[in-house]
C-alpha cells in the first residue's frame, strides 16, 4: 500500500518517533466515512462509493515535525442495524472522526448519539473529531457551522466541515487529530495500552525506521 | 434441410441513431450526486420495448449507448416503407380498410401500455409482401421520456395533430389521441394515392395545420378540396369516410379512441381473420426468436457500431473541433455551432444477416429439434455428431455462437416443460448456463412458479416506512457502473423489490446488502419485476435463512466459525497463520456471505458464482470463500496483520473461472456435516439422530476442526473406507473392546501436546503425515478432551481433520455394520 504524505522524510533516515494509533469512522450511513478515507488514504473520489458492509480497514501515515504517524483507519457501515459490531471497532481506538452530512439534519443527531457513545464506552482519552462532510454542497446545508462548532467546543471536538470531493480539510482533519494525540516513541516495545486487539506482535516489522514514509 | 435455408427476406435488424440531450456543465441533483446522464435515463426507459411482441410492430432487439450520449436503437425491420407506395399504385378501399383496422390494432397495443407513438407517417409503417403492416420506430417519444431527453422534435410535420403545435411546453402531457389524428392523415394518403403538402416549406405546412382550427366544416373535405380530390373524396363509401372524419376531429376530446375505432362495424371482417388462415405449419426461421438469431448474429460477428460507421452514421471528428471558445466560470459554453450530428438523423442502417446464415450454413435441421427424453439408436445414427466444446473455458463457451445455438435451442425447449422438466434443467445447468436464458434459468432453478405476477401485484410497494431513508441512499450506489442498474428505472424497480420484500417478509429486517442481493436478480430480469422480486424471495431462505434478522448476530457468527473450521479442514496452514495474526473471518468476510459476493465481485463475476451456487445449496458461499483465500494464500502466508486486512478491504482482481472449479472442489470433497449449521434451513435440509445438533456458538468458537457426522461417518465407511483414516483416541482397552472397522487407536493420554511434532503421536505418525488427501476422523467418548487433540494436528499441518459428533457411543446403535470387536478381529 503506497504512503502518500505530504511532510518530508528527513534525510540519512534519522526519523523521530514513530507513533501508530488506531483510529475509527463513525456516523450514519451515506454521509461520507468511506469518501473521507478514500480521499484521504488514495487521493480519489468516487461519485458512487458502494457502501460499507462491516467494515473496511486502510493505513496512512502522515509526517507531522519529527514524528511519523501511521494511521490504521476502519471504516465503518453507517446503517443502524450494524451498530452492534461498532464496539469491536471503537474499542481501544485512540481516535475517532464522527461524520455527519451537513445538508441533512438528522445525520448530525446521530453524530451526537455516536459521541455519547464513544465518551461513555470508548477510552477515556480518546480524541473525537467532528466532520461535516459534503461542505460543497453548502448551498444545500441544513445544520449551520455555528450550531456544529458550538456543539464540539461544548464537548471538547474537533470540529471541520469537510469534503471529500474537493478534498477541502480532509488532510488537515487528520493531521489536527494526529498533533492532539500524545505521542510516544512505539519503536521501543510499546505496551499494549489503547492497542487495538489486532495489533499482533508479528507486525512489528512493519514498525521499524525506514519502513514508513517509503 | 440446412439452415442457410431458413432465411427469410422479411426478416433483417435495423440501427438507427441520435444523441440525447447533454446536461450542461458539473450539475448534481438534489441528493448531491450527478445527474444520470440522458442517455442512461434512455437506456432503461426503453428496455421496456424489447418486451412488446404484436404481429403489427417490429421488434425492438437492442439498444446501445455510444459516447457522448450516442444512444442507438436495434430493432426488426422488415418489408417496405409505405411511403414508397404513394403515388404509385392505387390501393383499393378494403386495402385501406384493413391498413386502418392494423393501425388501430397497433396503435392500441401501444397505447394500453401507455406509448404514445407520435410520430405516426407513412415513413416508419412498413408494408410486407402479405399486404399486413408492421409499425417501425414507434418508440422513441416513450424512451426519450416524451422527447424531453433529446433536442430534436419527436414528430412528423404533417402528420402531427395541431395541437401538438400548440402545446410544445406541455410536451410531458402524452396523448394518444395525436397518434388517431395522424391516422386520419395517413389513410386520406392512401385513399388520394397523393402525399398530403408536399410541395409546401415547413412554415407553410405548419400554417395549414394550424388553420384546421378556423375550418367550420369537414376538415377531411377541405384536404379533398385543396388537393383536387374531391370526387374522390365524394365518392367514398360512408363507412370509411366518417372514419377519418372522426380521425380529424379538432378537439382530441373528439376523436374516438383507437380501441373505439376497432368497435367499429367496419372492421368485423378482419377481425377474425387470423382464424381463416389454413393452419400453417411454421417455417423454420419461426421456430427461433428474433432475439435469438439477433445474439447469434452478434457472436458471429455481427457488430451494430462496425455497421453505422460503415454507412457514415457514426463519424468522428478532430476532437479539437468541438471545443468552444469560451467557457464561462458557470459552465455555460459559447462560440460553439451546433453539432450536426446531434440533430434528429433519419437514415436506417440495415444490418443483413449474412454471416449467420453461413456460420451456421451446417447445421442440420435436427438440431433444432433436439430429442429431450428419449432417442433411439437408429435415430442416434442419423444425427449430428454433438457440438462439443465442453472442456473450453466458460468465456470462450459463451462467445461460440455454434454452442450456444445448441446451448440455447436446447434451453428453451426444457423451459417450456418446466416445472416437470426441472430435474432436467438442473442437470444441463450444471455444464453452463446460456447467457441469453440465464434468468429464464435461474428462476426455473429456483423453483418459481408460474402465477408469480399476481402474488406481487399486490403487495404494497409505496407507503411510506422507515427503511425508505436506507434504501433510498443504498440505491444509487448499488452497482452503479452498470447501465441499467443506474438508469432512473432501474433505480425505480430496485425500490420497489426491496420495499415489496421488507413489507412481505416481516420477520426480516432491511441491512444494507440486500440492496446488492437483489441486482443480479433485477439486472437478468430487468423487465419482469415480479420475477426479480420472486427470485429473491426464494434464495434468500436458501441460500442466507436468517441472515436478515433484526438481530443476526448469532446466525452471522455461526457461519463465520464454519468458515474458520473449513479453512482448517482444508488448508492448515493458511488457518493457522490466520489465527496466529488474530485475522478473523469477522473483520472480512461479513460482506461475502451477507450477500453471497453480489456486494464484493462485478455483475458479471457474481452472475457465474451464482450459475454454480444456485445448484448448491448454503455451503457453497463457504467454499467460494475459501477459494478466494486459496488464490490470494501466498500473499497472505507471508503478510501480517494489517497487510492481510488491506488486501482485503481492496480484494485484487481474482480469477473467477479458477475460483469457481476450485469451490467446486472442495464442495464435492467435504462431507455435508462438516459444514452443517444449527441456523441453516431445516426446509433444505433433513435432519435425523445421526446428524449434528444442539452445538453451541461458543462449542464452535472453541473448536478449530468442524466437527463430522454419525451419518457422513458410517457413508463414508460403507461407501468410501479408503478415503477416510479414523483415529480412535479412548484408552487402549475400551478400543479392544469394541471399535470402528479399520480405525486406529492414539490413546488421547499417550500423546504430549506441548509443541506441534507429528512424531508425538507415535507409531502412526508416518501414516498421518501421508494422510493427504483422506479424511482424519477423530473418535472420542465424553471422557477424552474433544478439542486438544484436533488441534494438535492442525498445528502438525494435517489437513482434513474433524471430530465425530456424539463420540463412539452415537456409533454403537449402527453396530453391525461399521463396529467390530479387536478380540474378534485377532
Amino acid at each position: 500500500m503506497a504512503n502518500r504524505s505530504g511532510a518530508a522524510q528527513r534525510p540519512n533516515g534519522t526519523q523521530g518517533k514513530i507513533c501508530q494509533f488506531k483510529l475509527v469512522l463513525l456516523g450514519e450511513s451515506a454521509v461520507g466515512k468511506s469518501s473521507l478515507v478514500l480521499r484521504f488514504v488514495k487521493g480519489q473520489f468516487h461519485e458512487y462509493q458502494e457502501s460499507t458492509i462491516g467494515a473496511a480497514f486502510l493505513t496512512q501515515t502522515v509526517c507531522l515535525d519529527d514524528t511519523t504517524v501511521k494511521f490504521e483507519i476502519w471504516d465503518t457501515a453507517g446503517q443502524e442495524r450494524y451498530h452492534s459490531l461498532a464496539p469491536m471497532y471503537y474499542r481501544g481506538a485512540q481516535a475517532a472522526i464522527v461524520v455527519y452530512d451537513i445538508t441533512n439534519q438528522d445525520t448530525f443527531g446521530r453524530a451526537k448519539t455516536w459521541v455519547k457513545e464513544l465518551q461513555r464506552q470508548a477510552s477515556p482519552t480518546i480524541v473525537i473529531a467532528l466532520a461535516g462532510n459534503k461542505q460543497d454542497l453548502a448551498n444545500k446545508r441544513m445544520v449551520e457551522f455555528e450550531e456544529a462548532q458550538t456543539y464540539a467546543d461544548e464537548n471538547g471536538l474537533l470540529f471541520m466541515e469537510t469534503s471529500a470531493k474537493t478534498a477541502l480539510n480532509v488532510n488537515d482533519i487528520f493531521l489536527a487529530i494526529a498533533k492532539k494525540l500524545p505521542k510516544y516513541d512505539q519503536n521501543q516495545g510499546q505496551s499494549g495500552q489503547g492497542q487495538g486487539r489486532r495489533l499482533a506482535e508479528g507486525d512489528q516489522g512493519a514498525k521499524t525506521p525506514g519502513n514508513c514514509c517509503k | 434441410m440446412k439452415i442457410s435455408l431458413f432465411k427469410s427476406p422479411e426478416l433483417q435488424f435495423s440501427a438507427t441513431t441520435f444523441f440525447a440531450k447533454q446536461h450542461k456543465g458539473e450539475t448534481c441533483g438534489s441528493n448531491g450526486l450527478p445527474l444520470t446522464p440522458n442517455s442512461i435515463i434512455i437506456f432503461g426507459k426503453a428496455q421496456m420495448l424489447k418486451t412488446l411482441k404484436h404481429p403489427y410492430l417490429c421488434e425492438y432487439l437492442d439498444i446501445i449507448r455510444g459516447k457522448h450520449e450516442r444512444t442507438i436503437v436495434v430493432s426488426q425491420f422488415c418489408g417496405k416503407p409505405a411511403s414508397e407506395f404513394i403515388g404509385k399504385n392505387q390501393l383499393s378501399i378494403s386495402e385501406v380498410k384493413k391498413i386502418a383496422f392494423q393501425l388501430f390494432t397497433a396503435l392500441n397495443e401501444l397505447h394500453k401500455k401507455r406509448i404514445v407513438h407520435r410520430n405516426l407517417s407513412c415513413e416508419n409503417i412498413l408494408i410486407q409482401s402479405n399486404g399486413d403492416i408492421k409499425l417501425f420506430n414507434y418508440g422513441s417519444y416513450y424512451m426519450t421520456n416524451n422527447g424531453q431527453l433529446v433536442t430534436f422534435p419527436i414528430m412528423k410535420l404533417a402528420y402531427s395533430a395541431p395541437e401538438v403545435y400548440l402545446s410544445p411546453s406541455k410536451a410531458d402531457i402524452a396523448s394518444s389521441k395525436v397518434d388517431v389524428w395522424s391516422v386520419g392523415i395517413i389513410l386520406i394518403e392512401f385513399i388520394f394515392n397523393k402525399q398530403l403538402w408536399s410541395n409546401l416549406k415547413l412554415g407553410q405546412q405548419i400554417r395549414k395545420i394550424l388553420s384546421f382550427y378556423q375550418c367550420g366544416t369537414s376538415i377531411f373535405e377541405k384536404i379533398a378540396r385543396e388537393h383536387n380530390c374531391f370526387d374522390i373524396y365524394h365518392n367514398l363509401p360512408q363507412d370509411i369516410k366518417e372514419i377519418v372524419e372522426q380521425c380529424l376531429q379538432i378537439n382530441p376530446k373528439n376523436r374516438p379512441s383507437c380501441e373505439e375505432f376497432l368497435q367499429n362495424e367496419m372492421f368485423v371482417e378482419y377481425k377474425n381473420v387470423k382464424c381463416k388462415n389454413p393452419s400453417r405449419v411454421c417455417k423454420p426461421y419461426q421456430i427461433f426468436t428474433l432475439k435469438e438469431l439477433y445474439q447469434w448474429w452478434q457472436l458471429t460477428g455481427g457488430d451494430v457500431f462496425l455497421e453505422l460507421k460503415k454507412q457514415g452514421l457514426i463519424r468522428s471528428s478532430p476532437p479539437v473541433l468541438s471545443l468552444p471558445c469560451l467557457i464561462m466560470l458557470d459552465g455555460t459554453i459559447l462560440g460553439q455551432g451546433r453539432n450536426p450530428a446531434t440533430l434528429y438523423d433519419f437514415r436506417i442502417v440495415h444490418m443483413g444477416l449474412d454471416t449467420l446464415y453461413q456460420r451456421f450454413g451446417h447445421i442440420h435441421l435436427n438440431s433444432c429439434y433436439p430429442l429431450l427424453h428419449f432417442k433411439s439408436d437408429i435415430i442416434d445414427m442419423f444425427d449430428p455428431a454433438p457440438y462439443d466444446i465442453k472442456n473450453l473455458p466458460l468465456v470462450i463457451k459463451e462467445k461460440d455462437p455454434e454452442y450456444q445455438f445448441h446451448r440455447i435451442i436446447l434451453f428453451r425447449r426444457l423451459l417450456h416443460g418446466y416445472p416437470f422438466t426441472k430435474d432436467m434443467i438442473r442437470k444441463e445447468a450444471k455444464k453452463d448456463i446460456p447467457p441469453l436464458l440465464r434468468g429464464e434459468i435461474w428462476a426455473a432453478l429456483l423453483d418459481i412458479k408460474a402465477d408469480y405476477k399476481k402474488a406481487y401485484a399486490v403487495i404494497d410497494k409505496e407507503t411510506v416506512t422507515t427503511t425508505d431513508r436506507q434504501i433510498e441512499v443504498d440505491i444509487p450506489r448499488c452497482h452503479q457502473y452498470n447501465e441499467l442498474l443506474s438508469s432512473t428505472e432501474g433505480h425505480i424497480k430496485l425500490r420497489r423489490i426491496l420495499k415489496a420484500w421488507v413489507q412481505k417478509n416481516t420477520q426480516y429486517v432491511y441491512w444494507q446488502g440486500l440492496d446488492s442481493l437483489t441486482a443480479p436478480f433485477l439486472y437478468l430480469n430487468f423487465n419482469d419485476e415480479a420475477k426479480a422480486y420472486h427470485c429473491l424471495s426464494a434464495f434468500v431462505p436458501k441460500y442466507v435463512h436468517k441472515f436478515f434478522l433484526r438481530d443476526n448476530s448469532a446466525v452471522i457468527r455461526e457461519y463465520l466459525a464454519k468458515f474458520s473450521q473449513l479453512i482448517a479442514f482444508h488448508d492448515p496452514e493458511l488457518a493457522n497463520h490466520l489465527h496466529n495474526i488474530n485475522f478473523y473471518p469477522e473483520l472480512f468476510a461479513i460482506p461475502w456471505f451477507l450477500t453471497v459476493f453480489s456486494h464484493v465481485f462485478p455483475l458479471y463475476k457474481i452472475l457465474h458464482v451464482w450459475d454454480n451456487l444456485l445448484l448448491g445449496d448454503s455451503s457453497f458461499p463457504l467454499h467460494v470463500g475459501l477459494s478466494v483465500l486459496t488464490q490470494l494464500r501466498t500473499k497472505l502466508l507471508t503478510a501480517g496483520f494489517n497487510d492481510c486486512i488491506l488486501l482485503f478491504s481492496d480484494l485484487p482482481e481474482v480469477d473467477i473461472e479458477k475460483s469457481i472449479n476450485y469451490s467446486i472442489d472442495t464442495f464435492k470433497k467435504t462431507p455435508k456435516s462438516i459444514t452443517a449449521r444449527e441456523h441453516q434451513n431445516e426446509e433444505f435440509t433433513i435432519q435425523s439422530e445421526h446428524d449434528i445438533s444442539g452445538v453451541t456458538l461458543d462449542d464452535l468458537n472453541k473448536e478449530r476442526s468442524p466437527r463430522i457426522s454419525a451419518r457422513d461417518t458410517t457413508d463414508l465407511l460403507r461407501t468410501a473406507p479408503e478415503s477416510i483414516l479414523v483415529i480412535d483416541i479412548r484408552n487402549p482397552v475400551q478400543f479392544s473392546r469394541c471399535c470402528v472397522r479399520g480405525s486406529i487407536n492414539i490413546p488421547f493420554s499417550s500423546v504430549s501436546f506441548g509443541e506441534s511434532n507429528i512424531e508425538n503421536i507415535g507409531q502412526h505418525a508416518q501414516m498421518l503425515k501421508n494422510s493427504q488427501e483422506r479424511i482424519v476422523i477423530i473418535v472420542g467418548s465424553t471422557d477424552t478432551d474433544l478439542e486438544l487433540f484436533p488441534k494438535f494436528l492442525l498445528n502438525c499441518g494435517i489437513s482434513k481433520v474433524c471430530v465425530l459428533h456424539g463420540g463412539f457411543n452415537i456409533l454403537t446403535s449402527v453396530t453391525p455394520t461399521v463396529l467390530v470387536s479387536q478380540k474378534f478381529e485377532t
